[in-house]
């Protein structure tokens, strides 16, 4: 296998619990104790009723494509393998996640219903990803 | 209208030659950004005591410029910033005469936009340049997510989807700025284009064509704002600043996430504000610059400041409406799809010579100093240019706008 050469992300204290999970290939985020929303990404306050007491809990991993773009034309050489699909998930406990969609470019469309999956890019590290349901 | 109304006007504007690759520094670009600014309003680098610019960690700075140009400052200050931020500093500057800060506030930019740091921070097929993704960046770089045109994408294909406009809305506004670029001589792309030309082009991101993205330079250009008072002495017709605003909204905390529309942009909260402190309404305005990076930040604040209603831009660019001599002429100087890309300011810099009634086209009057309003003949000065409405893009999140009259208004 050839070396991972894209970006990897680096946990804050306040993000390490889903980085955590996504290891563990479970899907957790933070879940308002004040308003009960669940929020993406990870935060101290909530950013709707602005609550600290936010805990982590499992969720569906389902959710909707709410929207997508198809890269054709990477930004870096290390994107330019090939084309590959963006999108922002609309999960069905509420937030939005950006991620990929495992899936050829041409099958993804604006609605389509989506399921979690893991990518493990390195021993240490796990992206969030999805593909059709 | 506003007590400020018309108090404040741009004096001077300048620009160097849109480069790529410039094999200049961003402090050399500015100081001939400048200077000509200052030629432009005929002031003296002793008339001048204030400059602000903004950047994106990408250039020089005020007090460097001042200093290589021999101009004592009372106020300087260098922002943060993008699309947005011209207007913003216009508004800014406003207030530093107003409260005495300074009494000639020259603003610039220079980025060495296509040589240098692009946007996005990126070079394609050049060096990764980082190699984690750090803050914010952590829920978003990993996942390939680094550019304006992944991002402004994304929201692109949300309103295609909700609205049923199709990408020849997105060809039109390339079609009209391309127009105007053919009028002007500083511009890039000079060809004019057709829809069918921009259906044609590839793929960047979907739903991007090539066609729809704006032509990365490097270049520098400045604008120069003092009193009404201090404005009539000076070489050309004053350019009143009438109102304007810079706007956020609560919904989006940074990237795109959880906000309810995703197209719904920042515009929409603001354009009440600026058309009420310049007391006009929408048939008041002869003309407007509207951000173009990309096609469809264009079509996105037609409907966000009130032209049309939303989901309804496609329907209201069609037929050529935003070309010259049409109902409501977009990016006189060809914007930056098609003049070149300056982060913004270019648009309020074509504004003024539109409201000057001097644009720098190749009109054979011109040289006479007389348009002749022959397109044909290379003329791109609009024959009624009394109000002017610029509105810019930051992101979806943020937003300015600058509404300008000239002497006539």
């Amino acid at each position: 296998m050839s070396e991972y050469t894209k970006p990897l992300p680096k946990p804050t204290a306040t993000s390490r619990p889903f980085w955590e999970a996504a290891k563990a290939h479970r899907l957790q985020l933070q879940q308002c104790g004040g308003c009960q929303a669940f929020i993406y990404y990870p935060r101290d306050r909530c950013p709707h009723c602005l609550s600290d007491e936010l805990q982590w809990k499992p969720v569906s991993g389902r959710g909707r494509v709410y929207s997508y773009t198809v890269v054709r034309r990477a930004a870096t050489r290390s994107f330019a393998d090939k084309p590959y699909v963006l999108a922002i998930v609309e999960l069905e406990e509420g937030p939005r996640m950006t991620t990929n969609i495992e899936a050829p470019p041409e099958m993804v469309k604006v609605g389509m219903p989506v399921t979690v999956c893991f990518d493990d890019v390195t021993p240490e590290h796990t992206l969030v990803k999805f593909k059709p349901a | 209208m506003g007590a400020l109304t018309d108090k404040y006007c741009i004096v001077g504007v300048g620009e160097t030659p849109h480069m790529r690759p410039s094999n200049r520094t961003t402090l050399s670009m500015a100081c001939e950004a400048v200077s000509k600014a200052m030629a432009d309003a005929g002031l003296k680098p002793s008339d001048i005591d204030g400059m602000t610019s903004y950047q994106a960690g990408d250039s020089t700075t005020s007090a460097h410029v001042a200093t290589s140009l021999g101009i004592r400052l009372n106020y300087c200050l260098d922002i943060l910033g993008g699309g947005s931020s011209t207007e913003a500093l216009v508004a800014h500057a406003i207030g530093l005469l107003e409260a005495g800060y300074a009494k000639v506030i020259v603003c610039f930019r220079s980025m060495n936009g296509r040589s240098g740091r692009r946007m996005g921070g990126q070079v394609p097929g050049g060096p990764i340049p980082v190699a984690t993704a750090e803050g914010d960046n952590q829920f978003n770089m990993g996942w390939g997510w680094t550019t304006p045109a992944q991002r402004f994408g994304m929201s692109a294909m949300r309103y295609l989807h909700d609205t049923g406009c199709t990408t020849r809305a997105f060809a039109e506004i390339a079609v009209a700025h391309r127009y105007h670029a053919s009028l002007n001589p500083k511009a890039r792309l000079r060809t004019p284009i057709t829809i069918e030309d921009h259906q044609r082009s590839r793929w960047v991101v979907k739903p991007f064509r090539l066609l729809d993205c704006c032509q990365e330079t490097d270049v520098s250009a400045a604008i120069i704002v003092t009193s009404r008072e201090r404005a009539y002495d000076l070489r050309h017709p004053p350019v009143f600043i009438k109102g304007g605003y810079a706007r956020t909204m609560t919904e989006n905390p940074g990237w795109n996430y959880s906000r309810p529309v995703l197209h719904y942009v920042a515009g929409n909260y603001g354009w009440k504000r600026a058309f009420g402190m310049a007391g006009i309404s929408h048939s008041d305005v002869d003309f407007i610059s509207c951000y173009d990076a990309f096609t469809f930040t264009t079509l996105i604040q037609l409907e966000a400041n009130g032209f049309c209603r939303p989901g309804e831009a496609g329907e209201f660019v069609k037929g050529g409406r935003l070309q010259i001599d049409h109902e409501l002429p977009s990016n006189l100087s060809g914007g930056h799809l098609s003049e070149g890309y300056t982060h913004g300011i270019q648009m309020v810099i074509e504004n003024v010579r539109q409201l000057r009634h001097r644009a720098d086209d190749a009109c054979p009057g011109w040289a006479e100093g007389k348009h002749t309003y022959d397109r044909q003949a290379g003329c791109r000065q609009l024959k009624r240019a009394r109000i002017c409405c610029g509105m810019a893009w930051g992101y979806e999140n943020m937003a300015s706008c600058l509404v300008l009259g000239g002497v006539m208004s």
